[in-house]
């Protein structure tokens, strides 16, 4: 067992109904390191990611994060996701509370801060990717673009040690895709832990230390970004590249 | 047809059980009223989630009461916790009919209160509960937190509808006898025409029951679209940015 590791996934697997959408799936994942997940839709690249806390339930293998074994049946689920931030392709914002409210409630309620200290902290947050003059709108009035965002400063609020991003910009209108890649990009530059399912090539490119090529439930390749990406090995991942490229 | 229109609107006769019905009738109303609202959406809040519950041996207990509650005429619900309860000893509100009432419109309103949030728990989308767990909230937490609060919006019109059955059944604690100063608005009306032979008290009457029941309807209506504004959902419509502020709000109308 490598105790140094941010995430270790050994064995992974998961049907639904008689669909085996992963098929023994075994990565690690290094503190800081920024790991893309590719390939094809169907792959099983989205699954993988809710598995790694615990969204879905995997049927077998293991899963730790951060020191703490998720799949072991003694765990704390709920502690351990605390300390994993997770960005969603539809965002995902509880629709009924204002952007500032979105950011505060889980280090309300889940890390007891009182409201004042969670507003102050939240602010801070929103500040940091330039959301602070929305702390008081609806999600329905923001743009796609800025409701990411707000995602992505509501699971920051938590200072997770791991982030995972499941296809955080697939959902938004071409123009408003930059901005959040950048937000994406400075969290790495920062030495945030990031596992990011992703179609955005160039951004795997720039941001990865390491990326994993999915195909039919399995890691078909894995590397350093410009070796998978620029010298790709094999027929199924030269040609999902000719697509996505 | 003069006389017709007497036997429903006779003013003096109006004008002499207005008092009654504004200082005695309109007050036992609402209390009943109130209280059996509350009594319906605390144990309808409570029957929803045994509904919703994933072990069957749980939501077996909540859908038996649910439909047994709903299947049975208002009035005999009444009569069996209102005079069946004491009859048999179990007095909980000592002699008040006005307890028992509450009691058994609330029975009733809970079994249509659990249905109606329970949909309403269903129909809010399974991404909000999964981000809010996602971020460590407990299921209970996710629940009270983000799930039910959306829920209870989506369907506040259906509860509306619910709490104007409950105001006009708390009429049925007519059944129970009640003495003066208990009467609620249909006792004080029903009580004037037997001895007048004449309606137009329960015209009066009816007037006060559509003064509670209308504007409810209205408030609630313009709440509903006040919170529709705050939450309307929509995934990859371009949304109006926040310069272009002037057009956001009938933009929002729209689509709702």
């Amino acid at each position: 067992m490598n105790t140094q590791s941010a995430i270790e996934v050994r064995g992974l697997r998961k049907s639904y109904g008689g669909t085996e959408v992963l098929r023994g799936v075994d990565f690690d994942v290094a503190p800081g390191e920024v790991v893309c997940v590719i390939g094809p839709s169907g792959s099983g690249k989205s699954t993988l990611l809710r598995c790694l806390n615990l969204v879905e339930r995997p049927d077998s293998g293991t899963v730790t994060v951060a020191g703490a074994c998720l799949t072991a049946p003694s765990v704390d689920v709920d502690e351990a996701r605390a300390r994993i931030g997770m960005v969603f392709q539809h965002f995902h914002l509880f629709a009924h509370l204002s952007v500032l409210q979105n950011v505060t409630l889980a280090p309300r309620h889940v890390r007891r801060l009182g409201k004042d200290e969670a507003a102050r902290r939240g602010r801070a947050h929103l500040a940091r990717l330039g959301l602070d003059h929305l702390a008081d709108r609806r999600p329905a009035e923001l743009s796609g673009g800025q409701q990411q965002r707000v995602a992505i400063a509501r699971a920051l609020a938590m200072e997770p040690e791991v982030m995972l991003f499941d296809e955080a910009t697939s959902a938004l209108d071409p123009e408003l895709v930059k901005g959040v890649l950048a937000v994406m990009r400075d969290l790495a530059d920062d030495g945030m832990t990031m596992v990011v399912v992703t179609h955005e090539i160039g951004f795997a490119r720039e941001a990865a230390d390491r990326v994993l090529f999915m195909d039919g439930g399995v890691i078909a390749a894995q590397g350093p970004a410009r070796d998978v990406l620029d010298r790709p090995d094999g027929p199924r991942l030269r040609e999902f590249l000719a697509q996505v490229l | 047809m003069n006389g017709f229109f007497h036997a429903f609107f006779d003013l003096p006769d109006m004008l002499a059980v207005l008092p009654s019905l504004l200082t005695e009738g309109l007050p036992n109303t609402l209390l009943i009223a109130a209280l059996a609202v509350a009594v319906g959406l605390s144990a309808g809040l409570v029957l929803a989630s045994l509904l919703l519950s994933s072990r069957w041996w749980v939501r077996v207990w909540a859908r038996c009461y649910v439909d047994v509650f709903r299947g049975l005429p208002a009035i005999l619900t009444v009569s069996l916790v209102g005079l069946g309860l004491p009859a048999a000893g179990v007095r909980p509100f000592g002699r008040d009919p006005l307890g028992y009432a509450v009691l058994a419109v609330g029975m009733i309103s809970a079994a249509y209160c659990a249905e109606i949030l329970r949909a309403g728990i269903q129909s809010v989308p399974p991404g909000q509960s999964e981000a809010a767990r996602s971020l460590g909230l407990s299921y209970s937490a996710a629940m009270r937190l983000v799930v039910v609060p959306q829920g209870i919006r989506n369907v506040l019109p259906a509860l509306t509808g619910q709490f104007i059955v409950d105001v006009k059944e708390s009429s049925l604690v007519y059944l129970l006898g009640l003495a003066v100063g208990q009467r609620e608005l249909f006792f004080i009306a029903s009580e004037q025409q037997a001895a007048t032979y004449n309606s137009s008290a329960l015209v009066a009457a009816g007037v006060c029951y559509l003064v509670i029941t209308v504007p409810l309807t209205h408030l609630v209506n313009r709440l509903d679209r006040r919170l529709r504004r705050g939450s309307a959902r929509s995934r990859r419509i371009p949304r109006p940015m926040p310069t272009a502020a002037a057009g956001t709000e009938n933009a929002l109308e729209i689509q709702v």
